[in-house]
């Protein structure tokens, strides 16, 4: 108990006489968790503007006046069993009829087109959703079939389909980017903290030496080091939290744009703060403790 | 207290520092190593602090077996001889008081008796007025004589002195001199490597003089002889 408050003593002590270094130590923590940070959220961003605009696609099936509704029910059961299909909705002759009214409402040639005509000259719609912008191809060519086929005036998938290729590609290159970016600054953070905590530990070579030298065992002149890294951890993830949640205040307004009615970053950062922060802590600390650990390794040989 | 046994030291360079190095130093001696550059002088103070092994040989000091000394073992072993240098090997960030203080706390000892033991060393050293100043606000023999009171904290039976008065003035070497006297006297083997013949010469005590890493001349009331 004796040796671990002095070990912490002289940790504090430590801290307090090298103040810019260890300054510096923390800055270069924090830079590199606000950058995991902006990367993370960008992942967040950019996975909400995915599903916000995979929610906003669909594709609809119009068919022939006077379809058969119970060719068209069954239809509807049977896309409905596809995994992949998340909703399948029927609008009647009339309902379309009433909307197409209500979206010309103000043109007097097509109500007086309608008037002449004299009977509905609409089918019955049916749209469709998936999980995966994807899994349409799917469902156009379960539709493609001659006793469907038949039954189809027109289809709104063409009309989306280009769309649809480049957002798919475009979702892929991002998520790609995203991790290669990860990995990237992974490893490029690894390296800076190592080496911002090797030149801290080789400034104090001839002190590692001199501690052995009067007696001091290994885990006495690695344990304030090591109680450093917990503090430079702790200090550099409240710094973050306060930066990030800081930032986020200005950020939300712009990202509603992006995000879906009622979430902002702001909550996303509230509901998964443990996780969040919970992983960055726990990788810092192991980061910081293992560069210790090695950089020390050829001092403590003496 | 002190026995070195055939012991020979070659680095890895193939170059030998000691050879076939034969010593028994008895307990409450003051013995002087000398020598010129390069005979093997500070090797012989590095396998005696643990820090090198011998490539042949044993060394026996205070009943510890330092050739065969494990790792873990070795700050043991540091705490109970006490090991002065030329460039008196203070912690720069820590005042006198904790430089001492220290080697105590690594020991394990209580605050109630480090307040204790080090007003009773930096008194024999002469600084108890300086224990709250840093090294770089000491003169080189007032370093010299904190790293001499850091060294008595364990009360130890042997002190290795390696040049201490490598770095000071004919004053200050002459005084640094007369603490290791006076710690002699409480009954402490003093082991002092030197290569200042005046205070060989007005020593009077034992010398043994190194050459090419040999023993060339073991006198018990020797002078200084290259």
């Amino acid at each position: 108990m004796l040796a671990l408050l002095r070990i912490i003593k002289y940790a504090l002590q430590d801290i307090w006489r090298n103040i810019s270094l260890s300054f510096m130590t923390v800055f270069i923590l924090v830079l590199m968790l606000l950058s995991v940070n902006t990367l993370w959220s960008l992942d967040v961003l950019t996975k909400e503007a995915v599903g916000l605009v995979k929610k906003q696609v669909d594709v609809s099936f119009y068919f022939y006046a006077g379809a058969n509704p119970k060719d068209v029910a069954e239809i509807k059961k049977y896309l409905g069993s596809f995994p992949e299909v998340v909703s399948v909705a029927v609008q009647s002759p009339e309902d379309v009829l009433k909307s197409f009214k209500e979206r010309h409402k103000d043109e007097s040639d097509v109500e007086n087109a309608l008037t002449e005509l004299g009977e509905n000259p609409f089918g019955p719609t049916l749209t469709v959703k998936t999980k995966e912008p994807k899994d349409y191809q799917k469902i156009m060519t379960a539709m493609n079939v001659p006793e469907y086929k038949n039954l189809i005036e027109k289809r709104s998938f063409e009309n989306h389909e280009a769309a649809i290729e480049r957002l798919q590609n475009i979702i892929n290159r991002i998520e790609k980017i995203v991790l290669g970016l990860t990995a990237m600054f992974a490893i490029i953070s690894f390296l800076i903290i190592f080496n911002t905590i090797r030149v801290a530990i080789n400034t104090q070579r001839v002190e590692i030496s001199i501690k052995r030298l009067v007696g001091a065992s290994n885990w006495f002149i690695r344990g304030p080091y090591i109680v450093e890294s917990f503090l430079f951890t702790c200090l550099s993830v409240a710094a973050t939290v306060f930066l990030v949640f800081f930032a986020l205040q200005y950020l939300d307004p712009y990202l509603a744009a992006v995000l879906p009615a009622g979430s902002s970053l702001t909550n996303y950062y509230n509901s998964h703060i443990f996780v969040l922060f919970g992983v960055q802590t726990t990788a810092v600390l192991l980061l910081t403790i293992a560069s210790s650990v090695l950089a020390m390794r050829k001092q403590l040989k003496v | 207290m002190i026995t070195i046994s055939g012991v020979t030291k070659i680095y890895p360079t193939g170059t030998p520092a000691l050879r076939n190095v034969n010593l028994h130093i008895n307990a409450g001696d003051f013995v002087s190593i000398v020598g010129q550059s390069g005979t093997g002088k500070s090797t012989l103070v590095k396998l005696m602090i643990a820090e090198e092994k011998p490539s042949k040989g044993t060394i026996d000091i205070g009943g510890w077996d330092i050739t065969r000394i494990r790792r873990g073992d070795v700050p043991f072993f540091r705490r109970q001889i006490g090991v002065v240098f030329q460039d008196y090997k203070l912690l720069p960030k820590k005042t006198a008081y904790e430089n001492i203080a220290f080697a105590l706390e690594v020991a394990g000892e209580t605050y109630r008796r480090i307040h204790k033991i080090i007003p009773q060393v930096l008194d024999i050293v002469g600084l108890s007025h300086k224990h709250n100043s840093y090294p770089f606000q000491l003169s080189g023999g007032e370093q010299q004589r904190i790293a001499i009171a850091r060294s008595l904290v364990h009360r130890p039976k042997i002190i290795v002195a390696d040049e201490p008065t490598g770095n000071l003035d004919a004053i200050n070497a002459a005084e640094i001199v007369s603490i290791l006297k006076k710690i002699n006297e409480f009954g402490t083997t003093v082991l002092l490597v030197t290569h200042n013949r005046e205070i060989v010469n007005h020593l009077r005590r034992r010398v043994i003089t190194l050459h090419g890493g040999e023993i060339v001349n073991d006198e018990q009331e020797g002078k200084y002889r290259l």
